[in-house]
């Protein structure tokens, strides 16, 4: 393979291209669909930042702890929902089909493990919408490879932060598979695994306002939500 | 060569993602990522540990970055496997240069160094790959709560590179890049232990 592998580097969700509607549409000087944008983008954000607001403290875990694993708890919602989501579509073919049952399985158990270290202070799941993006092969892991990149960067911006070590031990044990997935994702996508020798942390800000580009978040959870993904596109 | 991840934790673990894979991740399975948490270390973080912890590190960076400098200028792997040590070997020359920095005239000195057919042969050279990149992912994720928190931010930039080497080697050989829903860890003596049955190291 690949003497045609691209050295990508910079791909983010920014670059995913939904609808033709992300950061291409924040540019365009239109007006209606620059102010439509920006105006989901903020509803996007607000529902987010509803999703991770601080709930009652567990008893296991200090106050920032729980806040940080419920923002590990929602991005692993996300990832969840996308590959679970793309499983059921059943739009992939080959190597990748195989490897988002992989995935999806472990970011399942990533969502069962943080709801259940969380007790009743975990947030509860969002409504997602991801715009059609799991049923088609180059969109889907253009994609998976720009939550996995994320994910790898928002747990390494909170690791060192975790008071408790028994939660730091779990963060990072799941932050290098995070890695692996992100390695695995580009591999399938025919991109470089590991574009770089050191991988850079991103903050919850910076995070959370890519997760917010992406429209990818429909409603903040209020009530369980769960069974069948929606499917939509 | 078996992949290094002896850990005591990883039978229970295997179960728990062998379950989880089964039902679709809808079991209590929390309790078994909890559960499965290395020893922690009874010392507190210190600078000092930082050094200790910082010289195993580069026991095994030394180690990697020979391995793929040697593979490189021997010149028998092919294709994917090429590109492979071209691309990975760069990285790991840039970790050895942040680990020997961070340490300075703590470093330790480079250990002398055998690899046989595994820089050569593709099969003996995939193998020994996977273990040293799962051995490295083990190792720093071991120490990240014994290290103090401005190292364990810069040793977090490597693992998850070392990560990602692991499943792209994994992936070329058509191995599952990952399987698990955690990462396995080792202790200082089980890295000491998985290095040395490497047969790479000289007396």
């Amino acid at each position: 393979m690949p003497s045609g592998r691209s050295l990508e580097t910079g791909l983010t969700l920014g670059d995913v291209d939904v609808d033709g509607a992300i950061l291409e549409r924040i540019e365009c000087v239109h007006g209606d669909s620059r102010s439509a944008f920006l105006r989901k983008a903020t509803i996007g954000g607000a529902a987010l930042l509803g999703v991770l607001a601080l709930p009652p403290a567990g008893k296991a875990q200090s106050a920032k702890d729980v806040d940080i694993l419920n923002y590990a708890l929602t991005l692993e919602y996300l990832q969840a929902a996308f590959y679970t989501e793309a499983e059921q579509v059943r739009a992939l073919r080959g190597r990748a089909r195989r490897a988002v049952e992989v995935v999806g399985a472990v970011e399942r158990a990533h969502v069962t493990a943080f709801r259940d270290a969380l007790g009743r202070a975990a947030v509860a799941r969002p409504t997602f919408n991801f715009r059609g993006v799991t049923e088609n092969q180059t969109q889907f892991l253009r994609t998976a490879v720009a939550f996995e990149d994320l994910a790898v960067a928002a747990y390494k911006g909170q690791a060192p932060r975790l008071a408790s070590d028994a939660l730091l031990a779990v963060a990072v044990s799941i932050h290098s598979v995070e890695a692996r997935h992100a390695a695995w994702m580009r591999y399938l996508f025919d991109i470089t695994p590991a574009a770089n020798a050191f991988d850079e942390p991103l903050s919850r800000p910076e995070v959370l306002r890519i997760v917010a580009s992406t429209n990818f978040i429909a409603a903040a959870g209020r009530t369980e939500r769960e069974g069948t993904p929606r499917f939509t596109g | 060569m078996a992949p290094v991840n002896a850990n005591s934790a990883h039978a229970s673990r295997e179960q728990f993602v062998k379950r989880a894979l089964m039902t679709g991740g809808a079991v209590a399975a929390g309790g078994a990522v909890l559960g499965a948490l290395p020893k922690l270390a009874s010392s507190a973080p210190s600078p000092a540990q930082d050094v200790k912890i910082l010289n195993l590190v580069l026991l095994l960076e030394y180690i990697e970055s020979a391995f793929y400098a040697e593979a490189r200028a021997r010149g028998a792997l092919r294709g994917e496997l090429r590109e492979y040590v071209q691309v990975v070997g760069a990285h790991e020359q840039q970790h050895l240069s942040a680990v020997r920095g961070a340490l300075g005239n703590k470093a330790r000195a480079k250990p002398r160094l055998r690899f046989g057919n595994a820089t050569t042969d593709p099969d003996a050279f995939v193998a020994a790959a996977i273990n040293l990149e799962d051995t490295s992912v083990a190792a720093y994720n071991g120490q990240a709560t014994n290290l103090t928190k401005p190292t364990l931010a810069v040793a977090a930039k490597i693992v998850s590179v070392e990560a990602r080497h692991a499943a792209w080697i994994r992936a070329i050989a058509g191995r599952p890049p990952a399987a698990d829903a955690t990462d396995p860890s080792l202790t200082q003596a089980q890295v000491q232990a998985a290095l040395r049955k490497t047969g790479f190291l000289r007396a």
